[in-house]
C-alpha cells in the first residue's frame, strides 16, 4: 500500500462552499443586529424625587389634621369652659343657706393638726383688725 | 489596514462606527467565516457563529487594550465562540464533541455547501481523531496558510509548541488515510 504523504499530494482544500452572495448579504444582516447606543432615560419621578416626597409628606400632614382634631376633641379631660359652666349650673340650685351649712359640715370634720399656743391667737386676735367686724357679720 | 490604533479610535467614535465597522467586516468576514467553519464544519452553524462573532467584536471593542493585534483579537473571539458553540450542540445532543463532529463529517455527502470529493471527507476524518488543539493548529496552518507567529498570537502558544504540534498532526493524520 502506498503511504500518503500531505506534501506529495496536490494542496487539498475544506470543499466547503457558502451560499450565493453570502458575503454580500453577511455585513447588511450584521449591521442590523448591533446593539444601539442606549439612550440614558432619567425618570420624571427619580429626577424630582424629593420634591415628590416633600408634596406626599405634606399631604399626609394635611390629611391627618381632621383626624386628630377629631381625637382630641374626644378626650377624657375637661377643659375649663366645661367646668365653668358646670359649677354656674350647679350653683343656681344652691341657696345661701345650704351653701352654708354645707361649709360647715366640712369645717366639723376638720381635725386640728396641731395646738395653737395662746400667746399666738392673742397675737392674730389683736393685729387682725377685721375681726371685730367678721365677728358682727 | 490602515494605521490600527486609528482604525480602532474610528470604531469607537460614534460619528465613524457604523462606517469603520462595515470596513471592519468587508475585511474580516471572509477569512473568520473560513476559520469558524473549519471548525464547526456546517455552514448554518458557521454562519450563527459568525454573526455572534462580530457582535461580540462590536460590544467588547472598548474594552480592547490593544495588547495584541485587532486580528488575532477577533481570531481568538471566534476560536472561543466555534468551540462553545460546538460543546453546548453536542451537550444538547447527548453526545461528546467528537462524535458530533464525525457525525457532521459523515452528513458532509449530502450538505449542499459542500463540494469536497472522498479525499477531503477522508482527510476531516482523519483531523476528527485528532485532539482539540492539534486539529486547531492544523486546520490553521495547513487551510487557512497563517503563520506560525500569527497562530502563536491567536492561540497563546510558542511557535515550537505550534511546530511540534502541527508535525504530530501530520503525521497521525497520513497514518489514518493511509490504513483506510
Amino acid at each position: 500500500m502506498k503511504a500518503f504523504k500531505l506534501d506529495n499530494e496536490p494542496k487539498l482544500t475544506t470543499g466547503f462552499t457558502t451560499p450565493e452572495h453570502y458575503f454580500e448579504n453577511f455585513s447588511a444582516k450584521v449591521l442590523l443586529q448591533l446593539p444601539k447606543e442606549e439612550t440614558k432615560v432619567i425618570g420624571l419621578f427619580q429626577h424630582k424625587k424629593r420634591i415628590f416626597m416633600a408634596v406626599a409628606a405634606v399631604l399626609i400632614l394635611a390629611l391627618m389634621i381632621p383626624v386628630y382634631l377629631r381625637y382630641s376633641s374626644q378626650s377624657p379631660e375637661l377643659d375649663d369652659v366645661t367646668i365653668e359652666n358646670y359649677l354656674t349650673s350647679s350653683q343656681q340650685d344652691m341657696s345661701q343657706i345650704d351653701l352654708i351649712s354645707e361649709i360647715e359640715r366640712e369645717s366639723s370634720t376638720l381635725k386640728m393638726t396641731s395646738d395653737l399656743e395662746d400667746e399666738t391667737v392673742e397675737d392674730i386676735l389683736v393685729t387682725n383688725s377685721n375681726l371685730e367686724h367678721l365677728i358682727l357679720e | 489596514m490602515q494605521d490600527e490604533q486609528e482604525f480602532i479610535q474610528q470604531l469607537l467614535n460614534p460619528k465613524t462606527q457604523n462606517q469603520a465597522f462595515e470596513k471592519l467586516l468587508q475585511e474580516y468576514q471572509k477569512p473568520l467565516y473560513n476559520h469558524i467553519r473549519n471548525i464547526v464544519l456546517n455552514h448554518d452553524d458557521a454562519d450563527d457563529v459568525l454573526q455572534n462573532t462580530f457582535i461580540k467584536v462590536f460590544r467588547y471593542l472598548k474594552n480592547f487594550k490593544g495588547d495584541s493585534k485587532l486580528f488575532s483579537w477577533m481570531y481568538r473571539i471566534s476560536t472561543n465562540e466555534a468551540l462553545t458553540f460546538l460543546n453546548q450542540k453536542a451537550q444538547k445532543k447527548g453526545v461528546s464533541s467528537q462524535e458530533l463532529q464525525t457525525k457532521t463529517i459523515d452528513n458532509l455527502k449530502a450538505d449542499v455547501y459542500f463540494e469536497g470529493d472522498e479525499i477531503q471527507i477522508q482527510l476531516q476524518k482523519a483531523i476528527a481523531i485528532l485532539p482539540e488543539k492539534q486539529q486547531l493548529v492544523f486546520k490553521m496552518k495547513y487551510f487557512e496558510e497563517l503563520k506560525y507567529e500569527e497562530i502563536s498570537e491567536i492561540l497563546g502558544t510558542t511557535v515550537g509548541g505550534l511546530k511540534a504540534s502541527y508535525h504530530h498532526a501530520v503525521k497521525k493524520i497520513e497514518t489514518f488515510i493511509t490504513s483506510l
